[in-house]
This record gives structure tokens, C-alpha cells and sequence, in this order.
């Protein structure tokens, strides 16, 4: 059941997320249009799929004639990070029925993630807190989507540092995370090892690496810091 | 809507939610190890680095090269989020910041 109270922090939560969906949203329509989707297509995309990185390469993609499956072999790999992201969040989230688990994981995204994790109080076994979340998130990128597609010609993309608003956005969200001298090491660590593993590795595979390396470090760490004491 | 572009969208679709929808469905029913448990402690600090820093170090076509005009951006509001802790603040400010950095790049 829907808890009004924490479904409206949620809303509210997922506010600067709109700011940065809605700019991002309409220049994938745009493009969408472009690479000769219909306004329809670009906003069922976005309601069906909802995840930024694969829809701009699909868009890539579709606008070089490759079929479907390729897109969707590509799609699977792009978005595999979620697995370690769904995994962090399962531990708040106990004892609840498949249905719930079912809406809240389907909106999981590299943002709504992030603030959710910003404040794990917030989320923990308080599903709608993270309903309201996502689900204002998402409308924000489905509305900059189809308007995108619809009216994107006459908006400038590269203006007024939109090109900016979710690299800030994510900033901040890393920011947030630092609440120990181990979380800044392995700032630290992941931020050069994202650097190597994407100059090394082709695709979005620096994303699943660094996390699984850095975290690894994390691990590391903590045991070493315990052990001393 | 076109069939061929149905399809594509329901594999995408399909595709997008197994990830997001398995570790959800099984680790909540699952007792967690708590060394695993540590490790996905770092989960969000890591995907966040690793989605920030190659903004910096990256030019848009995947070549490594240092980005001056978002590195001078990331600045303050790093400094910023660090002081104030707020996504709004730190959202206008970075547009505002990036925008006018603009004019000398």
C-alpha cells in the first residue's frame, strides 16, 4: 500500500533529478526524431526501457540501420551495473511481496539510485519514499522526452550549461557519499581506476569494474582498519 | 507504432529490468554474508566516481584528454556540495558556472 507522508518526500526528492532528466530527456528526443522515431516511439522507449545511456546508443544505432538484436545485446551489457546497484538497495528492502519489488526495481536508475543512497534512512523499508522517487523521476524524463521529439528543434541543448546539469547533479551525489576517511579512499581509487579501466576496456565496462574493484577495496580496507584496533 | 520498433523496445525493455529486477527479488530473501554486505556499502561511492571522473578526463568521442572547461566547472561545485550539501544549489550553480566558463573556451 501507498504511504501518502513518505510518498511525498519522495516527490520532493526527486526534484533536482527532474531538472536534469528534462533537458537530457528532450535532447534524446530530438535525436529520436531525427534517426525517424515518432514522438510515440521516443516516449515508449522512454516509458519501457528507461535508461539513458542505451537509448542514446540505440538512437546511434538505429540511425546506421542495425537491427534490433544488436541494439538489445548492447542495451543488456550497458545496463548490467544495475545488478551491483539493485543488490545495494535489496538491503533495505526485507520482507516485502514481489509486486512492490517488481515496481521499485524497474525504475532503478544511475540517479534515482544516487539519492536514494544519499540518505539510507530515507529508504530503509519505506517503499513508497522510494516509489515517489522514481516515479516523479521517470515522469521527468518521458515528459523532456516526447516534448523533445515534438518541439526539440527550437530548443538550444548546448546553452545555458544544460550540457552540465546531471554531471553537477552526480558531483554532489558523490559528494554526499564521502561520511568516512575509508568512503574517500575509495574515491580516491574508484576515480582513478574508472580512468584506466575506460581508457583500457571498450563500451561501459570501466562503470562494472571500477565498482566491483573499488568496493573490493573498500572491503579491504575496513578488515585492515579493524584488525589494527 | 512500426512492429520492428515494438520489438526492439520490448528487448530493451526486457533486457534493462532483468539486472534491475533479480538482485531485488532474491537477496531480499536471502541471508547476506557481512563481508558482502561491507562491499555493497561501497557500491554507491564507487559507481558514483566512476561515472564523474571520466566526465573530466574524457573528450566525447571516448578519447582520454583532460576536459579544462568541465574540470574548472567541477571545482566549485565540489567545494560547494561539500560545504552547503545540496543537489538543487549544486545543479544551478554547475549550469551557471559551466555557462560561464563558456565564454572562454
Amino acid at each position: 500500500m501507498l504511504n501518502i507522508n513518505p510518498f511525498r518526500e519522495g516527490v520532493k526528492a526527486a526534484l533536482p533529478i527532474v531538472l536534469g532528466y528534462l533537458p537530457v530527456g528532450m535532447a534524446f528526443g530530438l535525436l529520436a526524431r531525427q534517426s525517424g522515431l515518432t514522438p510515440i516511439e521516443a516516449g515508449s522507449m522512454s516509458l519501457l526501457v528507461y535508461a539513458g545511456a542505451s537509448q542514446f546508443l540505440a538512437i546511434d544505432m538505429i540511425s546506421k540501420s542495425i537491427s534490433w538484436f544488436p541494439i538489445v545485446v548492447t542495451t543488456f551489457f550497458i545496463n548490467l551495473r544495475h545488478l551491483l546497484m539493485s543488490s545495494a538497495l535489496s538491503l533495505h528492502f526485507k520482507e516485502y511481496g514481489l509486486r512492490t519489488l517488481t515496481f521499485l526495481s524497474a525504475q532503478l536508475t544511475d540517479e534515482s539510485f544516487a539519492v536514494a543512497m544519499s540518505n539510507p534512512s530515507k529508504i530503509s523499508n519505506r517503499p513508497s519514499y522510494l516509489f515517489g522517487l522514481q516515479i516523479t523521476s521517470q515522469i521527468g524524463w518521458i515528459v523532456g522526452s516526447v516534448s523533445g521529439a515534438l518541439f526539440g528543434k527550437w530548443v538550444d541543448h548546448k546553452e545555458y550549461g544544460i550540457p552540465f546539469a546531471l554531471s553537477s547533479l552526480f558531483i554532489c551525489l558523490l559528494v554526499l557519499q564521502i561520511n568516512s576517511i575509508h568512503h574517500l579512499w575509495v574515491m580516491v581509487i574508484a576515480g582513478i581506476a574508472s580512468v584506466f579501466f575506460k581508457w583500457v576496456f571498450p563500451g561501459n565496462w570501466y562503470l562494472l569494474l571500477t565498482a566491483l574493484f573499488a568496493s573490493g577495496i573498500g572491503i579491504t580496507i575496513e578488515m585492515v582498519m579493524r584488525d589494527q584496533k | 507504432m512500426r512492429i520492428s520498433v515494438l520489438i526492439l523496445i520490448l528487448g530493451m525493455g526486457l533486457v534493462t529490468f532483468l539486472p534491475r529486477f533479480l538482485p531485488m527479488a532474491f537477496l531480499t530473501r536471502w541471508a547476506i554474508p557481512e563481508r558482502v554486505k561491507m562491499g555493497l556499502g561501497y557500491i554507491p561511492i564507487s559507481i558514483l566516481s566512476a561515472i564523474v571522473f571520466p566526465i573530466l578526463f574524457f573528450n566525447v568521442e571516448g578519447e582520454i584528454e583532460i576536459q579544462a572547461h568541465a574540470l574548472l566547472s567541477a571545482i566549485p561545485i565540489f567545494i560547494f556540495a561539500w560545504k552547503v550539501k545540496s543537489l538543487w544549489g549544486s545543479v544551478i550553480l554547475g549550469m551557471l558556472v559551466y555557462w560561464g566558463l563558456g565564454f572562454f573556451f
